[in-house]
């Protein structure tokens, strides 16, 4: 993945309005992953695990959790601004991830202003799968360092 | 069916303690291999203090730290077995450490059934998690809502 993007630091000065976020294409979602997930983020609700209580709901088998969904728009993002930049990070939950679906986080730089004595930016962010079908919208508020800040 | 005189309601505070190996659960979860996630000698060479917070791990402090959440949103009419998520929102207001020991305060915040022309129902509940830490600073707020669908209503 993109190590380079995760070490580079980036600057307020250099992040324009319009700015696209680099793209984030994610391995198709496996049941292995789920039940990782599960343990790591402490839902264990069948619905995410279980491929019986899958079928019986409806759901078309077991579906993904949403959080990890917004985990993977994290990462985006913390590839983007970097850890501990982030002050604000929204989403409303779109549709349901089943298994082999591959997601792309995708996001655009809407704002630059300052507030609380930080240079912010702010943003929108989405992840859709292999037909673009919405899985997540969102919005996040990043604080960023400044070139030759006295 | 949910009780609105519970609107505004907090429930009991619960403790969680921030852990290192958690964060690195959780980015290895998700496929994220940032090293700073992963260990604290990567996050100091990286000029962080130690491991920093990921985006999403507020979700842990949520399930591991309140295991009783599940009967509050019952207590307050919540049908917990046909939840589904609908937002999640962060406010990082103050870097979370490995070790901190937070405290959260869920508070249902607004909730509401919408009734729908067929008789059907559908409850809608937000809820706000406060967390301090062991300085009582006020670091993390964390909302959620969810919807749940009424009785009779399953595919």
């Amino acid at each position: 993945m993109t190590t380079s993007a995760q070490s580079k630091k980036r600057y307020y000065d250099d992040v324009q309005v319009g700015d696209e976020l680099p793209e984030l294409v994610k391995e198709p979602i496996t049941h292995l992953q789920l039940v990782r997930y599960a343990g790591a983020s402490g839902d264990f609700n069948p619905l995410h695990t279980d491929p019986k209580v899958g079928e019986e709901i409806g759901t078309g088998g077991i579906i993904a959790h949403g959080m990890l969904i917004m985990g993977f728009v994290g990462q985006l993002l913390s590839d983007y601004v970097g850890p501990e930049a982030l002050r604000k990070f929204g989403v409303r939950f779109k549709g349901m991830t089943h298994l082999d679906d591959v997601i792309t986080c995708t996001g655009v730089v809407t704002e630059k202003y300052e507030a609380d004595g930080e240079a912010r930016i702010a943003g929108k962010v989405q992840a859709t799968d292999q037909n673009g079908d919405l899985k997540v919208a969102g919005t996040f508020v990043a604080a960023l360092p400044q070139r030759n800040a006295s | 069916m949910l009780d609105t005189s519970k609107i505004g309601q907090s429930f009991p505070p619960f403790i969680i303690e921030v852990g290192r190996s958690k964060i690195h659960e959780l980015a290895l979860a998700i496929g994220d291999n940032n090293p700073v996630y992963h260990s604290r000698e990567a996050a100091q060479a990286a000029g962080y203090k130690d491991v920093p917070l990921y985006p999403t791990a507020p979700t842990i402090f949520n399930f591991w730290g309140n295991v009783d959440q599940w009967n509050q949103l019952r207590s307050v009419g919540i049908s917990v077995e046909r939840i589904l998520h609908r937002e999640e929102e962060f406010e990082y207001l103050a870097p979370i450490y490995p070790d901190d020991m937070l405290t959260g305060v869920t508070t249902v915040i607004s909730g509401k059934t919408l009734k729908a022309r067929d008789g059907s129902s559908m409850d809608i509940l937000t809820t706000e998690t406060r967390y301090t830490n062991q300085e009582q600073q006020h670091v993390l707020s964390a909302k959620t809502v969810i919807v749940v669908q009424g009785e009779g209503e399953q595919k």
